[in-house]
């Protein structure tokens, strides 16, 4: 607007005088650049740099404590070779489409008794906040004991109950270590999309929803014409978010199984560790840990790219 | 109030609701029983008789008392929230300039720059660990706390910046420029005018930083080693197994001790957590 | 943030001379510079979290201040689990700072060859002094003819076992091939007390049990010349087969989730009847005898007896764990820790911690076999013998870098683990042959 022609030093009557850090404080690109400047600074320096370095290192074959030379794609023919990682590429998939599935049906059931209003209900919502807040390493601990093959509290329930009569080895068999790791990362993420959600779920004024119910429509109906369209932009955020997230996840599977039993939980992020940092192998290491980004890349795109079809609609 | 037939609230909303509730919470509970529960009741494997794991008649502090006094815990804690309130404390204070710039200001490249910021939630710390490793050390802060307090606004910093984004681009230009008339210089419009009413933003970004930064765990578990530098989580996990014995009690009063703090702050602050958590998602 | 650039810069300057050359007494001495710490000794040990805990305890309670009032060396003990070890190694190397003396398991000091100082002068002193060192440590501890590291002591594994339970069956002796284990083992599954083996990745039980095994039914990772891989045989593909039936009938499958410390715990609590172990176990067992019981109210540790692992086909073998004591090269104290390291392995001194082991441990240096320890408690003596009839990972080439690698990536663990888990027998071999191709070429 014209308001910064107006204002001009030296020609109005009232203004202080300014210097000449002032004045170049009120060119907008100077003061955006001196705002950005810590920003850039800091992810360049541990963001952009350790990326480059990452790349670097994995056309090497670099080990603790000997520097390597270069090899082009040999640690990635090794890594596309290596049936461990297959292992992991296949386990991260499952992990990540399994529990956002899951997050997304349980935390939208959540949302929806949530929107109700009822006695307790702030606290309520604090409360089940508490999974996601708590440091997921102490949380997992918390599960870890509670799957224990000796002393679970789950066997206990189960059996006292009449469902099992030998113990369910939750963290020893393959199949059921999957299956408990997608339980705690579901539980841990539930409480996350059912807030979001929850927050979506109050912008849709109740009035569309009475005319819907005035037409005729059933409950059911009216989540599908009224309701969920309108959350679909949060929801696919939400998704975007925990997608990422989970893609990479680390914590949750080194605290509860180390990525066991025989790799039946291993990771990307674990088992970049396990080579890198465990074995000392830090270009293979480096190696897996890129292998991620592609196909996060991947993901990233298609989710941006449906979220502006959405909002364009 | 809940409408409809009694059996239909019931079975379509509080038993429902009440299964979320004990789903969700019984770890906690299961943490609470573990810290106050004696060895010998510890470790009574789960189908022997006349066990009841959700009481215990004799109670114990011991456990509780043995990671205060025989660990670092203490120690842990302390740097723990140290580190978490520094890495805020940058966070939040490159959030609010870069958001403020990317939402205000016009300037060449601004569009490109804020993808950049979305771009680097992409390339998570699983990522990067390895390589950053070695930057640390280049930079001698190899095992202190600064390789944290440095490292972590790399993924506080793109959120804050979005969150303070949402808040600045619902503030009315008109407030700046009335004040820009009465003579004040665009800095001094921003820290004045502008900044004070951003403050929920600023409180619910910090919020979310605070906890966020008590969850991290693998640039703690790279770049620490000493004991007294270790953070919460990663002392409990790697130095409360001794040997053959994995001291389950001393374990889950470390997580519930290590949990508290957060949960502390965090009850404060619910409605700005549960904003930012919002407003990130709609910004 | 200009606050911070500069606390940075005068941090940087100040750690200067000493951190930012090579590092190392070398080091510093090449710069021309003192230490600034030439006064004050300190050292920073990490060892493992022992499975005796009296010896940690005798570690800080005692050594700990004798070590000051020697030597006025201040020495700082970190125990952490066993298995973060090589994590905290590739940690400290990479960030160039850490402890300065770190208790390296099995063979793993041929990882880390380049950044470990030379200890010859001390280990040959030692050597010399206590009657020579066994073969197995110093094959894990040397590479290029010098001494990467000081030989600690040798930990082993022997069957535990509940000898009243075996009886019951009929064994008055524990069965000494595998297929009578298997038979008996069988047999006690039925009760609900099967054989607790791990097959997982932790340091010690996996690699403990299935090198042996491997060996017993006559396969081996390499031949002799140290390089060409022979894993892919009759044999060995032989052992994978008969591994299927022995997991499936006797031993408990949760072993495929343990670390080193739940055949511990499930041996204690009644679980398993059977586990190779070291004598951890019967120490825990002796050490509270009324908190861990014989199902007729008994204290347990009467009722537990070692015996070596079976023999099969191909002979009897175990896998001794060899501990050694690397010294870092960056470390700034190398001096004071080589003084350390001398004196804490000198015999009045060592004696103290090798009696609280109570038999767990063997001495690395042949003089320990005579030490009065091995009389007092018979159950224990078995574990004396173990040195010599041990064989270390690589059999049948050297124990180096290429066969620490594999222990370290648990090839051959994994490959029973995957059998057993539905992988054909000849497929796992293969498997387990490719990856030990890539790391020995």
């Amino acid at each position: 607007m014209t308001f910064t022609t107006v204002a001009a030093p030296s020609s109005y009557v009232g203004t202080p005088r300014r210097g000449p850090v002032t004045r170049l404080l009120e060119d907008e690109r100077w003061l955006a650049l001196l705002l950005l400047l810590p920003t850039v600074v800091l992810l360049g320096l541990f963001i952009a740099y350790p990326f480059v370095k990452g790349i670097m290192l994995s056309v090497t074959d670099t080990r603790v404590g000997v520097p390597g030379h270069f090899v082009g794609l040999k640690n990635f023919e090794d890594v596309w070779n290596d049936s461990i990682f297959r292992v992991a590429v296949w386990n991260t998939c499952l992990y990540t489409v399994v529990t956002t599935v899951f997050k997304l049906a349980l935390g939208l059931w959540l949302a929806v008794l949530l929107n109700r209003n009822f006695r307790g209900k702030t606290l309520t919502r604090a409360f089940i906040l508490l999974p996601f807040i708590i440091p997921t390493v102490l949380s997992t601990l918390a599960w870890k004991w509670m799957f224990d093959p000796t002393f679970s509290v789950i066997n206990w329930v189960l059996f006292h109950v009449g469902i099992i009569d030998s113990r369910i080895n939750w963290l020893g068999e393959p199949g059921l270590a999957m299956i408990s790791v997608i339980i705690v990362n579901v539980w841990r993420g539930v409480p996350f999309y059912a807030i979001t959600l929850l927050a979506g779920l109050q912008t849709i004024s109740p009035e569309l929803h009475e005319a819907a119910a005035i037409d005729g429509a059933r409950a059911w109906q009216r989540f599908r014409h009224v309701t969920w369209p309108l959350l679909l932009p949060v929801t696919l955020v939400v998704v975007l978010f925990s997608v990422i997230q989970t893609f990479a996840d680390f914590q949750l599977v080194y605290v509860l199984t180390g990525g066991g039993p025989a790799n039946a939980t291993q990771l990307f992020a674990t088992y970049a560790y396990q080579i890198g940092i465990g074995t000392g192998l830090l270009s293979q290491g480096a190696t897996i840990s890129l292998a991620v980004f592609p196909v996060l890349l991947l993901v990233v795109i298609v989710q941006l790219l449906y979220i502006r079809k959405v909002e364009t609609h | 109030m809940i409408e409809g037939a009694l059996w239909r609230r019931w079975v379509f909303f509080y038993i429902p609701l009440s299964a979320f509730i004990i789903a969700l919470l019984f770890p906690f509970y299961w943490m609470v029983i573990t810290s106050i529960r004696p060895d010998r009741e510890l470790y009574r494997p789960w189908n022997a008789p006349n066990y009841n794991p959700f009481w215990t008649w004799y109670p114990t502090l011991s456990h509780v008392r043995d990671l205060l006094t025989q660990t670092l815990f203490t120690t842990w804690l302390l740097n723990t929230m140290i580190i978490a309130l520094s890495a805020t404390a940058i966070s939040l204070f490159c959030g609010l300039l870069a958001g403020y710039a990317l939402s205000r200001l016009k300037f060449p490249f601004a569009g490109s720059l804020g993808t950049i910021i979305f771009i680097t939630y992409l390339v998570p710390q699983t990522l990067l660990f390895i390589p950053l490793a070695d930057i640390i050390r280049n930079f001698h802060l190899g095992d202190t706390r600064w390789s944290l307090i440095l490292t972590y606004p790399t993924f506080l910093i793109p959120f804050c910046t979005w969150l303070m984004m949402g808040y600045f681009k619902s503030i009315p230009k008109e407030l700046e420029e009335c004040a820009r008339i009465d003579g004040a210089t665009r800095w001094k419009a921003m820290l004045y005018i502008i900044f004070p009413i951003a403050v929920p933003g600023i409180l619910s970004a910090g919020i979310f930083a605070f906890t966020l930064s008590w969850n991290e765990f693998i640039y703690a578990l790279v770049f620490l080693s000493s004991p007294g530098e270790k953070t919460v989580p990663v002392g409990v996990t790697s130095e409360l197994i001794r040997g053959d014995v994995f001291y389950w009690g001393e374990l889950m009063a470390g997580a519930l001790l290590g949990s508290i703090p957060v949960a502390f702050v965090y009850s404060f602050f619910v409605e700005h957590y549960v904003a930012s958590v919002t407003g990130s998602v709609k910004g | 943030m200009v606050r911070i650039d500069r606390r940075r810069l005068l941090k940087l300057s100040g750690a200067g001379a000493a951190a930012a050359a090579s590092g190392g007494l070398a080091g510093i001495l090449a710069s021309g510079r003192a230490p600034a710490y030439a006064q004050q000794a300190n050292v920073h040990w990490l060892r493992w979290s022992d499975f005796v805990p009296a010896s940690d305890q005798l570690l800080l309670n005692q050594i700990v201040p004798e070590c000051q009032k020697a030597l006025g060396i201040t020495l700082r003990i970190e125990m952490v689990n066993a298995n973060d070890i090589q994590a905290r190694v590739t940690s400290a190397v990479q960030s160039g700072t850490g402890p300065d003396i770190i208790l390296a398991l099995n063979n793993w000091p041929q990882l880390y060859i380049d950044s470990l100082a030379d200890v010859s002068d001390v280990a040959d002193k030692l050597g010399a002094d206590q009657g020579g060192y066994y073969p197995i440590s110093k094959a894990v501890a040397t590479a290029g003819g010098k001494w990467i590291g000081v030989p600690w002591c040798i930990g082993g594994g022997l069957v535990a076992y509940r000898k009243s339970w075996f009886q019951e069956i009929g064994y008055d002796k524990f069965p000494d091939t595998w297929d009578k284990l298997q038979a008996a083992g069988k047999i006690l599954k039925a009760k609900d007390r099967p054989i607790g083996q791990a097959l997982s990745h932790s340091f010690g039980d996996p690699p403990g049990f299935w090198y042996p095994w491997l060996w017993s039914w006559g396969g081996k990772e390499v031949e002799a010349d140290g390089k060409t891989v022979a894993l892919d045989s009759k044999e060995t593909v032989e052992s994978v087969e008969r591994a299927l039936p022995f997991w499936k009938e006797a031993c408990d499958s949760g072993g495929l989730a343990w670390d080193d410390s739940s055949n511990n715990r499930a041996f204690l609590s009644g679980s398993i009847s059977a586990t190779n172990n070291g004598a951890s176990i019967y120490l825990e067992a002796k050490r509270k005898p009324d908190v861990y019981q014989t199902e007729k109210g008994a204290p347990m540790y009467q009722d537990i007896l070692h015996a070596p692992l079976p023999k099969g086909p191909g002979g009897q073998y175990n896998l001794p764990g060899p501990f050694t004591n690397m010294l870092m090269s960056y470390s700034k104290n190398q001096a004071a820790a080589k003084q350390f390291v001398t004196w804490v392995n000198s015999k009045p001194i060592f004696e103290q911690w090798f009696t609280s082991q109570q038999g767990y441990t063997i001495g690395a240096t042949k003089d320990w076999a005579n030490d009065p320890i091995w009389q007092k408690d018979p159950v224990l003596l078995p574990f004396r013998n173990l040195p010599d009839e041990g064989r270390l990972m690589g059999y049948a080439g050297p124990p180096g870098r290429a066969s620490a690698e594999a222990q370290t990536k648990y090839i051959i663990v994994d490959m029973y683990a995957k059998a057993v888990q539905g992988t054909a027998p000849e497929d796992a071999v293969k498997w387990a042959q490719g990856e030990l191709t890539k790391i020995y070429s």
